[in-house]
Parts: C-alpha cells; structure tokens; sequence
C-alpha cells in the first residue's frame, strides 16, 4: 500500500491492480500504465461548464437506458485478452449505454460518449493521449470543450475505427450529439 | 465621411469604397457586405500567442519571397475591379502572401497564401463560421485557428476540391510544420506561456 505520490516513479507501468492500493489524496489517471497527476481542482469556470453539460445530458438521459456519470469516476480501458488493464482514466463528462459495463468501481471498457473540458495543463492530454486511447477503446463520439475561448471540437468514429473530426463550434451554435437521436445543446448556454 | 461608427447601420450592405471614408477610431471587418465591430482590443494573450507567431514567421521568411503580415493588415476580396465592387475586407491575425502581385499600397488584393486567426469568445463565430467559408471559398491554402486559452492549435488544408480538411489539433508541446513552407516548423511552446 502506497501513501504518498511522490513514491510512485513516472517511469515505471503501473496497472489497475497497483492503482487500487494507493491511498493518497492526489487524483491521478493511468494512461498505458503511465501515471498523470490531476491536481490541482480543475479551475471555477471548467466546473460551471462541467456542470451545465451534465445537467443537459442527465434531463436527456432520464428515463432511457443509458447512464451519465461525471469525475471522478474509473474507466478502466483493458487491454484485449488483459483483465489487469494499464488505462485508468476519469473523464469529464461520459455516457455509457452497455449497463454490463458499470460494476461497484466504475466502467469497465469504453463509454459510447466522453466529453473532456480541456486547459493548457490538460491539453496535450486531452489532444494526444486520451484521443488515442479513446479512439482505440472504441468511444464512439468524443468532444473537446475549450472553457476559455469557447468552443467545442467534436470527433466522431469513422468505420476503420479512426476519429474524423466532425464539426468546430462556437458559442452561439446549436450542437446535436451525432450518437443519440434528437440530444441538441444550446452552446450559448453552456458558455453563458 | 463618416465619424461616428453608430451612424452605420448593422443591416446594411457595406463596400470597400465606402469603409475607406469611415474616420472613427473602431477597428471594422466588412464580409460580403456585412459589419463586424473589431472593437475592444484584443486580450493580452492574443496578443503573446500573435506576436509570437509573427517572431518565428517573419525570422524564417527574412529574405525569401514570401511576406508576413500581422493585423491591422487589409486583406481585399473584391467581386469586380473596383472599390464599390469589393464587399469583403478582412484583417487576418496573420497573414503570408507568396505572390507579391497581390500586394499594394493599401494592403493586400485576393487569398494569401496562408492565414492563422487567434480565438476568443467575441470571434468565435466568425472565425469559425464567416471568416471559415471566405477562406476556403476564396483558396486561402492553408487556415489555423489558434486557443489562446487552452494552448491549442487547429489546422486546416484545402483539399483538391477546394475544400478545407481538418489536418490535426496540436498542443504547446508540438511543433508544427506549415504546409504551404514545409521548412517552417512552428514551435508552440514559444507560442503559449504558462503564467
């Protein structure tokens, strides 16, 4: 059992069953095994965004068979044929549609939608290494929110199983998620 | 002449003929006949991310042929071959034009070559939206768009329809090569400053 971060060594690989021992206070995220701290809290206004966005997918999602979580909450992302996975991760926001998937610590296997609210010490993140893993896992539908300059880039699965990217958008536009029927936000909302 | 930008009106169809009388201190975009207000300046991070930009541009194209142009810097699309038939004047954030025929005295007359416009929320819209359509449709090869706030940049190339493709979004520990110089390669962490 680990009780301080700084015993953790950014080189090695860790996995999900290491990830469970730790007992310290810092949230991180393990991304092919490789460890990313989150703190500190995400800013004031990645929050109020954060928030409006859920409270727009839990109305929609009420009453229908797909759950709404937001962080932290584990997605375990194992590898094929690998029940220990290297991938832990804690997005924004995310829908998962295959109840099969939730157990007691979280999602096991990739949500059908992520949305990541992104800043400069979570963009290289958000733009290479989550892009990566979510493409691969399979995320059929993957938003990322910039919270300052107020727009949203929306990435879509193609049938080789390679994220296009779908639209750009900015505050004043309507955006209707590709994946679910008739789910439209109202940016200027969220932005507000 | 007019001195007082509230005497235009929002809903009227403007041309470049008639912007070169305007003598109010507003900065003004006029595309296909319609106003856009530049004004208040730009944030402060704009303007670290542009100057930046224009360091690592204008160093490399130090006697080549190429020119860089930061804003304010009018970029004409005109319709016919006069002023009154030009309904588009931009000023890009950047701009690189390779063929000095389009250059004069007033600024620059058709597509340059390459255009970087740097986000925020009061451009959003048009960076996305108007000023995305004029580019493509006019050949503007290659088209960033720059995140200020989020250490972000998007590329886009004309594909051989003449449409733009996303090429890939890039973070502050990239470095990004242009398309159009492919001996210029950007680093955005010189771009981008933590503070």
């Amino acid at each position: 059992m680990i009780t301080d971060i700084s015993l953790l060594d950014p080189n090695k690989t860790y996995t999900y069953a290491d990830y469970l021992m730790w007992r310290f206070q810092e949230r991180v995220e393990l991304i092919k095994g490789k460890i990313y701290r989150m703190s500190p809290a995400p800013a004031r206004r990645h929050q109020k965004i954060s928030i409006k966005l859920s409270r727009i997918l839990l109305n929609y999602f009420d009453n229908k068979k797909c759950e709404v979580y937001t962080a932290p909450f584990d997605v375990r992302l194992p590898l094929e044929n690998n029940n220990n996975p290297y991938t832990v991760v804690q997005p924004d926001l995310c829908v998962i549609c295959d109840l099969n998937k939730l157990d007691d610590q979280g999602c096991n296997g990739a949500p059908d939608f992520i949305i990541e609210i992104s800043s400069p010490r979570t963009a290289q993140k958000d733009v290479h290494e989550k892009f990566e893993i979510y493409q691969e896992a399979g995320v059929r539908e993957y938003w990322i929110v910039a919270p300052e300059d107020e727009m949203v880039d929306v990435f879509l699965l193609n049938e080789e199983n390679k994220y296009i990217h779908s639209g750009k958008y900015a505050n004043q536009d309507r955006l209707k998620v590709n994946i679910f029927n008739d789910l439209e936000i109202d940016l200027t909302k969220v932005f507000a | 002449m007019e001195t007082n930008i509230s005497s235009l009106d929002i809903n009227k169809t403007y041309n470049y003929a008639q912007y070169l009388t305007w003598r109010f201190q507003e900065r003004i975009e006029i595309i296909k006949g319609r106003l856009f207000k530049m004004s208040p300046a730009p944030a402060r991070k704009h303007q670290e991310a542009s100057g930046d930009l224009f360091r690592q541009i204008s160093s490399f194209l130090y006697k080549k042929p190429c020119s860089v142009f930061s804003a304010p810097f009018d970029v004409r699309f005109p319709k016919g071959n006069s002023d009154e038939e030009t309904y588009t004047v931009v000023q890009p954030d950047i701009c690189i034009i390779c063929d000095k025929s389009k250059l004069d005295d007033r600024g620059c007359i058709g597509a340059p070559d390459f255009i970087i416009e740097i986000l925020s929320p009061s451009t959003a819209e048009k960076d996305t939206k108007d000023k995305f359509q004029l580019y493509q449709e006019q050949g503007v090869k290659e088209y960033w768009m720059v995140y200020p706030g989020e250490h972000m940049v998007d590329v886009f190339k004309l594909d051989k329809r003449g449409k733009y493709q996303f090429d890939a979004k890039y973070v502050k520990s990239d470095k990004v090569r242009v398309g159009i110089l492919p001996e210029l390669e950007i680093i955005l962490d010189d771009v981008f400053r933590d503070d």
